[in-house]
């Protein structure tokens, strides 16, 4: 499947801001299964120099910063984007080698200890106490295979938390999700590594984005679309699997992979430091139109 | 006759050991250079010595040395403790021990590497991966910082203490911005200067070697296309612990001290916000740990660092040092692996061992530990968890239990030393020279034949007997360190002055330290405006009160409103509800002593001392000295409700005098560049405001003659003007003729147009940012204000209007103070302003402290 990928970002700031630096984690990834042409970024008013650079996990990030005052910030970015990847549903299982066995390849394979362990590990959004273990329980049994096991708690969140924009923010602890049951995507996908980690499974966050089909019958609305995050797990035999926890659906050709990291705080999409007083409002469209 | 010897101090000292001791060798005896020290000592006696103690503790109060020490109840500065007894290692087993140091150095330069690298010592499993990924001194965005050349690693500083069998051990490493070295330089002059002669028949090493080999490294790494290149010191600012140490390094080295936000990226290089503009940065020298350097792409709450710093580094517009991302060393559990690594890397034994550590996360090693806990010390391996050491051996049962579950739940963020056993050292303990133990940083940069060993360190003793409190956070003494030969085999010479460093031709002024400079000038001034007048009020209280009658008291009610305008402190004795003038005296004492009270003179001194405090770089020796008394006037004056009014007086002219003797030095001594500019500028805004102030309320409105003359007198006095009056008019007194001198007399320091003249003159040296010779907004008020006062006809601003009001006199005046007012706010505009930084998202975090 192919895509246009647009994605608009606006700042308006109540006081004009004078410097400005930011980083962006908004190039989608180059992947045997996904390919990514034409990208490119248009950010006004116009910086300097846009400076890539590759970061620890192989993701493409972009710095730039901006020394005249301005009261508003555009970073569009766009890209054709090509997924070719099977929508494989549930039914189909890539391994099934079981929990226990897992946990035993892990122990002994030393250069596999190393590629997962920071992905097993607590990382800074993703810590975890009883109750994250008491919740993920009945959803982890040593003799069933990991696949299956991180399906059912997939399907666990989706059933049993409501999606409710706003109510968290990207500094909202998982514990806090966990009591309120609600969450947006990144909420429930910490939420999900957090069980897996502490069970001494790899897994990490990806951020990406996501093609809503609109309700039947009606068009398309533009910026509809959404940047979207979901999780990989390692599965002994087949390697990093996708699950998405917020639609409970193992992620196919409409997921589009930007960026993975231990959690959130590796790859946020735009980050910025602003000199200035005052307070800002911030509106993000999203497109991915099929081609 | 001979009498009985007096107490051989050597004897009694080794008598009072009670385990093994600098002094001694394996075999017991005196180590010769000690023996020498100890004769000194004899010959010095112990009373001499003790009064030296004196000495050292007055100069280092003098010199302002201090450690801050957070959450101490006296305020923040604890002054740094210096023992008079100095530590001492003979030169050739120094050469030993420099050796094993080095060899560290270049380990730990080559883990560096590694780690931000191939990783190849955790993908040969020769340490564990969670060393590297579970350890939070590992920055990921830091894998391609690069300083070029080859090392990695610049500064080193590595804590030693010797064991039992007389061998020193490493028991651990300062790795990003290694503090203790001007502490110790400092500790080396002092002493050199007031126990000279403890050296007597020693050659004591030098330290300037080290600090030269520092500035031709960092001399290396800056822009070889400019001659004079930009090299700034970066500090976390005034709050932090050793900002004692920051200032006088910088102003050692020669580099330009400043704080993250003088700094700012632009098109991938770093550029400080100084009075001329901006100025490229080459080299940045931090003190600031590696997660608060950048808070674009490390900690995101650190107003400590510089957003867009890492990519600057990586993009080689400017070297900062050491290069963030080296504090992944200092995790305590590599300790655990030294032997191995150095075995990996260089196919060699560790010249020097560290401490024996063990890290819990393996097995073997974890169930050693549960067995051995008596003997040993719990940490994290992780440095900044604010985790307190646990030390076994003081465990109860349940407690070890309780130890024993936590090491088991999360082995692999444990570790567990042997617990150290340390050597003893002679020191200084109340009057006695008693054993205590020590321990030794020592500090190494590399240079270009590899490391160069610091020929000295800092060591710190115990101030408590038979217990090591080693860290100056909870209190502890510092010795200087004399590595000492007989004769100079290798070239050195004796004690002495470190060298003038060479300096940094490019010195450009922060805006920050701009804007300090000009509050300094301004609450100096404001302090002694108020002292001034305040003292001439009580002189006329007292007055009144013995010798006077209650028919002539309208003109003290004058004055003490008058005191209410100039300290802005209403509403004071403005106040129509309170009947302050029965007894002026508790709203005076207050006026003085309450520091929460803005305006009062203890707060305008705090404010003076913290603006003083945060530009101290600036300050030489006998401006710290000047400083120090009006630090103790001020916390004499802050109790002043228990002083009777002669000693109020006595210390109000105490602080003046010593204000007075400020400014006087630094007239008399400091550069004329734009520091002093400032500064002056500052001053003279604010005397100018002050001196306004008093006339505009004293004569503002029209009062009966006897009363006016009483008036006349203070005004005079207040502008340190009545002699000369006296000597024109006699004692004929005239609001007019004491208007036209205190106005317009060209001649007197506090007239009106003196200042006025002064600080026209002042502006017009600092920096212009205007296009060629056109006038600035500051001297264009200034020029107004001028032109205003100079054209005035003392006549008609000396007659009365309506309502016995001398409205000329006041619209003139608030007219100038207007207009002064504005030079203030445009000089901030011009050269001070400040851009706040902001996050999206902030919370205020504490900044982990770096212990010495």
């Amino acid at each position: 499947m192919k895509y246009k990928l647009v994605h608009k970002t606006k700042y308006e700031y109540a006081q004009a801001v004078n410097n400005y630096h930011s980083l962006l984690c908004l190039m989608p990834r180059t992947l045997p299964n996904q390919s990514c042409r034409n990208f490119n970024i248009q950010i006004t008013p116009q910086p300097s120099q846009i400076v890539e650079r590759t970061d620890f996990y192989g993701n493409k990030t972009h710095y730039f910063s901006l020394h005249a005052p301005h009261k508003e910030l555009t970073v569009l970015t766009t890209a054709l984007v090509e997924r070719n990847v099977e929508d494989m549903g549930a039914l189909f299982m890539p391994s099934e080698i079981s929990c226990a066995a897992a946990r035993q390849r892990q122990l002994g394979d030393r250069s596999l200890k190393i590629a997962l362990l920071e992905y097993i590990l607590p990382s800074p959004m993703v810590k975890w106490g009883q109750d994250i273990t008491a919740f993920a329980s009945d959803c982890f049994q040593e003799d069933m295979p990991l696949y299956d096991c991180v399906i059912n708690l997939c399907r666990k969140i989706y059933t049993e938390f409501d999606f409710v924009p706003d109510f968290t923010t990207v500094h909202t602890p998982i514990e806090e999700v966990l009591a309120a049951k609600k969450g947006v995507c990144q909420d429930f996908s910490h939420l999900a590594i957090a069980c897996i980690r502490s069970f001494g499974f790899a897994a990490r966050y990806v951020s990406g984005y996501l093609e809503t089909l609109p309700p039947r019958g009606r068009p398309k609305l533009q910026g509809s679309d959404a940047s979207h995050a979901w999780i990989s797990v390692f599965i002994p035999d087949y390697g990093w699997c996708d699950f998405d926890p917020t639609n409970n659906v193992v992620p196919g050709e409409r997921h589009i992979v930007t960026a993975w990291g231990r959690d959130y705080s590796d790859v946020p999409p735009l980050k910025g430091i602003i000199f200035s007083y005052g307070k800002h409002t911030l509106t993000v469209e999203v497109d991915v139109i099929p081609v | 006759m001979l009498t009985e010897a007096p107490v051989n101090l050597l004897q009694s000292y080794q008598s009072g050991l009670s385990s093994y001791d600098e002094v001694l060798d394996l075999r017991g005896n005196v180590k010769p250079h000690w023996n020498a020290l100890f004769a000194t000592l004899e010959k010095l006696g112990l009373d001499e010595l003790k009064s030296r103690n004196q000495e050292i503790i007055g100069k280092l109060r003098e010199n302002g040395v201090t450690y801050n020490v957070y959450g101490s109840p006296d305020g923040m500065n604890r002054p740094w403790q210096l023992d008079p007894i100095p530590f001492l290692i003979e030169q050739k087993e120094w050469n030993q021990i420099a050796k094993g140091l080095q060899q560290r150095a270049v380990l730990l330069d080559l883990m560096l590497k590694d780690l931000y690298g191939p990783q190849k010592l955790v993908r040969d499993g020769i340490i564990p991966a969670e060393l590297v990924f579970d350890n939070t001194g590992f920055f990921r965005p830091c894998i391609d910082i690069k300083i070029p050349g080859s090392n990695q690693l610049t500064l080193f500083a590595a804590d030693m203490a010797r064991g039992p069998d007389g061998q020193m051990w490493i028991v651990d490493n300062r790795t990003q911005a290694p503090s203790g070295s001007g502490y110790t330089l400092e500790n080396r002059v002092v002493m050199s200067k007031l126990l000279p002669e403890l050296a007597d028949g020693m050659y004591v090493s030098k330290l300037a070697p080290y600090f030269n080999s520092l500035q031709s490294t960092i001399s290396r790494l800056a822009d070889k296309s400019k001659d004079a290149p930009n090299i700034v010191y970066l500090t976390p600012g005034p709050s932090n612990e050793a900002y004692f140490e920051h200032a006088y390094l910088a102003s050692y080295l020669g580099y330009t001290l400043a704080q993250g936000d003088d700094l700012l990226v632009r098109n991938g290089s770093v550029w400080l916000k100084s009075i001329d503009g901006l100025q490229k940065v080459d080299v940045i020298l931090r003190r600031i740990d590696d997660d608060w350097c950048d808070p674009l792409e490390l900690r995101e709450d650190s107003r400590l660092g510089v957003p867009g710093l890492l990519q600057a580094i990586r993009m080689g517009n400017v070297q900062v040092l050491n290069a963030p991302g080296s504090s992944v060393l200092e995790n305590h559990a590599f300790l655990a692996f030294m032997e191995n690594i150095s075995q990996y890397f260089l196919g060699e034994k560790l010249i020097m061992p560290s401490v024996a550590t063990w890290w819990c996360g393996h097995r073997k090693e974890l169930s050693y530990v549960l067995e051995h806990l008596d003997e040993l010390i719990i940490k994290k391996g992780n440095r900044k968890t604010k985790f307190r050491s646990i030390y076994g051996r003081l465990l109860s049962f349940q407690e070890k239990e309780e130890v024993k579950r936590m090491l088991l739940k999360n082995p692999h963020e444990f570790i567990a030393q042997q617990e150290v056993s340390l050597s003893t050292t002679p020191s200084l303990i109340n009057g006695n020279i008693e054993p205590r133990y020590a321990a030794l940083r020592a500090f190494m940069v590399a240079d270009e034949n590899g490391y160069y060993v610091m020929q000295g360190g800092l060591t710190r003793s115990s101030p408590v007997k038979d217990r090591f409190v080693i860290s100056n956070q909870y209190g502890g003494l510092s010795k200087d360190t004399w590595i000492v030969s007989n004769k100079t085999e290798e070239v050195q010479e004796k004690v002495s002055l470190p060298s003038p460093a060479s300096v940094n031709k490019h010195v450009s002024l922060p805006s920050r330290s701009a804007e300090n400079l000009f509050w300094v000038g301004r609450y100096c001034e404001r302090t002694m405006a108020v002292i001034k007048f305040m003292n001439i009020t009580i002189n006329v209280l007292n007055l009144d009160r013995n010798f006077g009658g209650s028919a002539k008291q309208e003109h003290i009610k004058v004055l003490l409103q008058s005191v209410t305008h100039l300290s802005a402190t209403y509403p004071g004795f403005l106040d129509e509800e309170v009947d302050h003038f029965r007894n002026p005296y508790q709203e005076i004492i207050d006026l003085i002593s309450n520091t929460n009270r803005p305006g009062s003179i203890a707060s305008n001194i705090g404010a003076f001392l913290n603006a003083v405090g945060a530009v101290r770089n600036q300050w030489d020796l006998e401006t710290w000295r000047i400083v120090d008394l009006i630090d103790n006037g001020f916390h004499e004056i802050r109790n002043a409700s228990s002083m009777n009014s002669n000693n109020i007086q006595k210390t109000l002219d105490g602080l003046f005098n010593n204000m007075f003797t400020f400014l006087g030095v630094i007239a008399e001594s400091m550069p004329r560049d734009n520091s002093f500019l400032l500064l002056e500028t500052g001053k003279l805004i604010e005397r100018i405001l002050s001196r306004i102030s008093v006339i505009q309320s004293n004569f503002g409105v029209v009062n009966s003659q006897a009363v006016e003359n009483e008036l006349i007198e203070a005004t005079l006095i207040n502008h340190h003007s009545l002699v000369n009056y006296r000597q024109i008019y006699k004692s004929h007194l005239s609001v007019e003729a004491m208007l036209d001198m205190v106005l317009l007399e060209k001649a007197l320091p506090y007239s009106l147009v003196y200042m006025l003249d002064e600080l026209k003159s002042n502006l017009g040296k600092l920096p212009t940012t205007t296009r060629g010779d056109r006038l600035n907004e500051a001297e264009r008020s200034v020029l107004k204000a001028v032109t205003a006062v100079k054209l005035a006809n003392v006549a008609e601003l000396s007659k009365t209007g309506r309502n016995s009001e001398r409205h000329e006199l006041f619209s003139l005046l608030s007219e100038v103070s207007r207009l002064i007012s504005s030079v203030s706010i445009s000089l901030t505009n011009m050269y001070f302003s400040h851009t706040i930084m902001h996050h999206s998202f902030f919370e205020p975090a504490d900044y982990d402290t770096d212990e010495i």
